[in-house]
C-alpha cells in the first residue's frame, strides 16, 4: 500500500521526539498532508505502544491501535536521547530538518539536546515547536502531568458533566486524550504559520504551547461568567436551556435539544401537540432549562416509542437538531460517513486491516492520504542513519550492543 | 518587530455563533485581518444574546461570550437579503485571501456567495466552509450543534462515572475544535498556495473533527470488537488517576495521575506511607490498577485532610502529577496562567477592561499579543468600505439607509 507521491507539503522535513499523543499528533497533521516525518522514539519505544487498545485486548508494542492511529506517514528511527551518543544521531536529523516538534517536558528538555533557545541558536533556519501540559514559563513550568491534569488545569473538568444531579462525585473527564490532541492540532497550526513566515523571512523560531491554556480558552462562556459577572459556575446546576438531555429510546439513547423557540414549535408538533407544553413551566426555551426534570419526563413516554434512528431522521427533517449517543458501532456503520469515506483501511503489518479515523478537513487541492502503515520500533533506524546521515553499519551495530540505537 | 506570521492576510469572516469565530480568532491572533460580516436586520449572533453580560446589563455588545472569541477582529454590516449586499460581499472577496462559513451545508451558494463564485473575482481564494455535517452525504443538510456533534462523535457514549449512563461533557467542545481544525487547514490551504500560488476549498464536518479525537474508543471497537467502557476519571492502564475530595467546602477536588513506578514510589512517600511502596497490593502497575478502589480509599483519607494546592504542592514537589480541579474563579486569578500573560485584560469601549483568556502558545521569532478586544457590532463598516472599496460617506449613507448596511 506504500504510496510515497510527493506533495507541496514534502519540501517540510519533520523531526518528531516525546512520548504519547501531542508531539505525535501535531507531526500527524503534517505528515497526513504529506510531510517527511522521522519519529524518533527511546529504545524502550513510545509509551502509546503499550497503551492499546489492542486487537483481542493482548498488550503488543506492535500492535497498539492509538498507536497505529498517530504514527502512519512516518519513519521511526531509534535513539536514547539520554546518552550522548543518541543526541549525536538526533543532532544529524535536526541539522537537515525544517521543524523539530516534541512534547519532552520542560526539565528534562536540556539534558536531552531540547533546550529551545540553544537549538535555535544552533540552527537559525529550524522551527521548534514544543507542547508541554503548562508551558516553557511560569511557575508551574518544571510540573508533571498528563491529560487528567489539563482537564482539571485547565477548568475543563470542573463543569462536566453539566448540570449534574451528581453533586457528591468528582469533576469527571472527557472521554480520551482531548488535553494531548488539543496540544498537537494547535501545535501543527503554529507550525505552519512559522513555516509560511520562514518562507518570507529565512528565520525559524521557537514555539511554545500550554495544554493548560489550550484547554482553558474552550471554556465557552465560563472564565467571563466570573470576570464580566462575578458568577462561579460548574458541573453542577441547571441548563442555560432546554430541552437538553440524553433520554432513552427504545434500541437506544438519544440527545433531544431544541435551541431556538422555532425548533420547540416543530418538536412539539411532532409530539402531537401534547396539552403540557403550553404550561408556563415551559414557556420559554429558559424556562424550560430551569424545568428540565419535569420537562423529561413529561417527553420521557414519548421518546421511549421510538426508534433512534427514526427518530433522528423525523427531528432533522423538521430542522430539530436531536443526535443520537452513537456507539462506536453506530459510527463505523454510519451511511453518512461511509458515503464521505471517513474511516480509511490502511493494511498494518502483523495487525491486518484497521480502520482508522480519516481526514478532519476536506481539502479540494492538498493531498491527505495514508501513505505508509505506522513503523515497527526502529525499522528505519538503518535505512535513515546509514542510508542518509553517513552512519556506517559497523558504528550502528556498535550503538544497537551498547543499546542506544 | 517582526511582522506576524499572517500579516497582510486579509479573511471575510461570515462564520457565527462559537465554532467560527473561534476559528478565525486563531488567525487574528497570528496577524490576519479579520473582517466580521454580521447584520442587525435578523437576532445578532446567538453569543451576543446570552449571558454572561458585563454587569448583568444585557447588550449585544456587553456579552462575554462573543468578546471572548471575537479578540483583534474588525466588524462591518452586511444585510445579505439584499442584492446590494452580496455584490459588496464579493468585491470585498475581491480583497481578500480567505473566505469562512459555518452555515449549514449549501447557504453560501444560495446566498451567491458560494466557492465557485468567489474564485471567479479571486481565482487564489481560499475558502472553508465549517457545517455541522460536511457538504456531501446523506446527513449534509441536518442541522448540528456542538452539544450534539459530541454525542454524535461517541464521546457521550464514552464519557461518564464508572458503571453510570453516558454522560454530557459540561462544554460544547466539538465547537471550538472544529474551530482549530479549521484554522489548522486554513494555515495548511495557506502553506499549500506559498508553495503552488493555487486556492482551494475545504469542507469540514464538525462531525468528522470530532471523530479524530476518538481513535482510543473507535480503535477498541474496530481491533477488539468491543466498546470502551465507562470508568468516571479512571484510566485503562493508569493507577491512581482520579480526581480527589479535598478539605473545605463541598467543591473542592484534586487530581492525581501516576503513570511510572518511580512517581508511585515517590507518591507513598510524599504522604508520608512509604510501606504502600511494598505493599503487595500496589506493587505493580498491573496491580495497583486491580486493586484501584483500596488504593483510592487511600488517597482519599490523605487528600480530605488538606487544602488542594496543599496537596498540589507536595506531590508536584515529589515529582507526581497533581492540580487542584479548577473553577472559573480559579483560572482568572491564576498567578502561572498571569505571569505567562496568558490572561489578558482588554479595555472595551462598552464594558471597560475586562479579564480574558488570551493565547495559548508564545512564539519566539514572531511574538504574537492580543491585538485588541472584540469589535463593537458595526465598528469598522465605514472603514473598510472606505479603505478597501472607495466608497464615499454619502454613499455609505444611503446605503444604511436602505437596509443593505445594517
Amino acid at each position: 500500500m506504500e504510496n510515497n507521491a510527493k506533495t507541496p507539503f514534502s519540501a517540510i522535513k519533520v523531526v518528531e521526539c516525546g512520548e504519547g499523543i501531542p508531539a505525535a499528533f501535531g507531526a500527524k497533521m503534517l505528515a497526513d498532508l504529506g510531510a517527511e516525518v522521522i519519529k524518533v522514539e527511546s529504545p524502550e519505544g513510545d509509551l502509546a505502544r503499550r497503551r492499546g487498545p489492542f486487537p483481542g485486548d493482548a498488550v503488543d508494542p506492535e500492535r497498539s491501535g492509538i498507536f497505529i492511529y498517530l504514527n502512519t506517514n512516518k519513519r521511526g528511527v531509534v535513539a536514547d536521547l539520554k546518552r550522548p551518543e543518541g543526541r549525536e544521531l538526533l543532532g544529524k536529523l535536526i541539522a537537515d530538518a525544517d521543524v523539530l516538534i516534541h512534547n519532552v517536558p520542560p526539565p528534562e528538555r536540556a539534558a536531552q539536546g531540547l533546550d529551545s533557545a540553544a537549538l535555535c541558536a544552533a540552527h537559525p533556519k529550524l522551527i521548534v515547536t514544543s507542547i508541554s501540559i503548562f508551558g516553557d514559563t511560569g511557575p508551574y513550568a518544571n510540573w508533571r502531568g498528563y491529560d487528567l491534569t489539563v482537564a482539571n488545569a485547565g477548568g475543563w473538568a470542573y463543569l462536566s458533566p453539566g448540570a449534574s444531579p451528581f453533586a457528591d462525585q468528582p469533576p469527571l473527564k472527557c472521554f480520551g486524550s482531548q488535553g494531548d490532541f488539543q496540544g498537537g492540532v494547535t501545535a501543527a497550526m503554529l507550525t505552519l504559520a512559522a513555516y509560511m513566515n520562514r518562507l518570507k523571512t529565512g528565520k525559524g523560531q521557537a514555539i511554545d504551547v500550554s495544554e493548560q491554556e489550550c484547554i482553558a480558552a474552550m471554556l465557552e462562556m465560563n472564565l467571563m461568567h466570573w470576570t464580566y459577572a462575578h458568577r462561579e459556575t460548574s458541573r453542577l446546576g441547571s441548563r442555560l436551556l432546554g430541552p437538553w438531555f440524553i433520554a432513552d429510546c427504545a434500541d437506544g439513547k438519544i440527545f433531544a435539544l431544541a435551541v431556538e423557540e422555532e425548533q420547540w414549535k416543530r418538536l412539539v408538533e411532532l409530539m402531537g401537540n401534547p396539552e403540557w407544553a403550553s404550561e408556563d413551566l415551559f414557556k420559554d426555551r429558559i424556562a424550560r432549562g430551569q424545568n428540565q426534570d419535569a420537562l423529561k419526563a413529561l417527553m420521557g413516554e414519548w421518546l421511549s416509542q421510538w426508534k433512534v434512528q427514526d427518530l433522528y431522521r423525523e427531528a432533522q427533517k423538521r430542522r430539530i437538531p436531536f443526535a443520537p449517543v452513537n456507539t462506536m458501532r453506530d459510527l463505523y456503520e454510519s451511511e453518512h460517513l461511509s458515503e464521505r469515506d471517513f474511516f480509511v483501511p490502511i493494511e498494518q503489518p502483523g495487525v491486518g486491516t484497521v480502520r482508522l479515523p480519516g481526514m478532519p478537513s476536506k481539502y479540494a487541492r492538498s493531498q491527505w492520504a495514508l501513505r505508509r502503515p505506522a513503523p515497527r520500533l526502529g525499522e528505519h533506524t538503518e535505512e535513515v542513519f546509514c542510508g542518509e546521515f553517513g552512519v556506517t553499519r559497523d558504528r550502528l551495530v556498535e550503538l544497537r550492543k551498547a543499546g542506544i540505537a | 518587530m517582526a511582522d506576524l506570521p499572517l500579516a497582510g492576510i486579509r479573511v471575510l469572516d461570515f462564520t457565527w455563533a462559537w465554532a467560527g469565530p473561534f476559528c478565525t480568532m486563531q488567525l487574528a491572533h497570528l496577524g490576519a485581518e479579520v473582517i466580521r460580516v454580521e447584520t442587525t436586520a435578523r437576532p445578532a449572533c446567538v453569543t451576543r444574546l446570552i449571558p454572561p453580560f458585563a454587569d448583568d446589563v444585557p447588550g449585544p455588545n456587553r456579552a462575554g461570550y462573543f468578546n471572548q472569541y471575537n479578540q483583534g477582529k474588525k466588524a462591518i454590516t452586511l444585510n445579505l437579503t439584499k442584492p446590494e449586499a452580496i455584490e459588496i460581499a464579493l468585491a470585498l472577496a475581491k480583497h481578500a485571501d480567505v473566505v469562512t462559513d459555518n452555515y449549514a451545508a449549501g447557504v453560501m451558494d444560495k446566498l451567491g456567495l458560494g466557492y465557485d463564485k468567489l474564485r471567479t473575482v479571486k481565482p487564489d481564494i481560499i475558502m472553508i466552509s465549517m457545517s455541522g455535517y460536511g457538504q456531501t452525504g446523506p446527513y449534509k443538510g441536518f442541522v448540528g450543534y456542538g452539544p450534539p456533534a459530541s454525542a454524535a462523535c461517541g464521546m457521550f457514549y464514552a464519557t461518564g462515572y464508572e458503571g453510570g449512563d453516558p454522560g454530557e461533557i459540561g462544554v460544547s467542545y466539538p465547537d471550538p475544535n472544529a474551530g482549530i481544525f479549521g484554522a489548522f487547514a486554513i494555515m495548511a490551504a495557506l502553506t499549500h498556495r506559498a508553495l503552488t500560488g493555487e486556492g482551494q476549498y475545504i469542507d469540514q464536518s464538525q462531525l468528522e473533527t470530532a471523530l479524530v479525537l476518538m481513535p482510543e474508543g473507535l480503535l477498541q471497537y474496530d481491533l477488539a470488537k468491543h466498546e470502551p467502557e465507562r470508568h468516571g476519571n479512571h484510566d485503562p492502564v493508569m493507577a491512581p488517576h482520579d480526581c480527589y475530595k479535598a478539605a473545605g467546602d463541598d467543591e473542592k477536588w484534586v487530581s492525581i495521575a501516576v503513570g511510572t513506578e518511580a512517581e508511585w514510589s515517590s507518591l507513598c512517600h510524599a504522604i508520608g506511607q512509604p510501606q504502600l511502596a511494598d505493599d503487595p497490593r500496589f506493587k505493580t502497575q498491573a496491580l495497583r490498577k486491580q486493586n484501584e478502589a483500596a488504593l483510592d480509599q487511600i488517597i482519599t483519607t490523605w487528600t480530605s485532610a488538606r487544602d488542594r494546592w496543599e496537596s498540589t504542592r507536595i506531590l508536584q514537589a515529589a515529582g507526581v502529577a497533581a492540580f487542584p480541579s479548577m473553577g472559573n474563579k480559579d483560572l482568572a486569578e491564576d498567578p502561572h496562567l498571569t505571569e505567562r500573560g496568558y490572561l489578558v485584560q482588554l479595555e472595551h469601549p462598552e464594558v471597560g477592561k475586562r479579564v480574558h483568556a488570551g493565547i495559548p502558545w508564545k512564539m519566539s521569532g514572531t511574538p504574537t499579543s492580543v491585538r485588541k478586544p472584540a469589535p463593537i457590532r458595526g465598528a469598522d463598516t465605514e472603514e473598510v468600505l472606505k479603505s478597501l472599496l472607495g466608497f464615499t460617506l454619502d454613499r455609505i449613507e444611503q446605503l444604511r439607509k436602505s437596509e443593505v448596511l445594517i
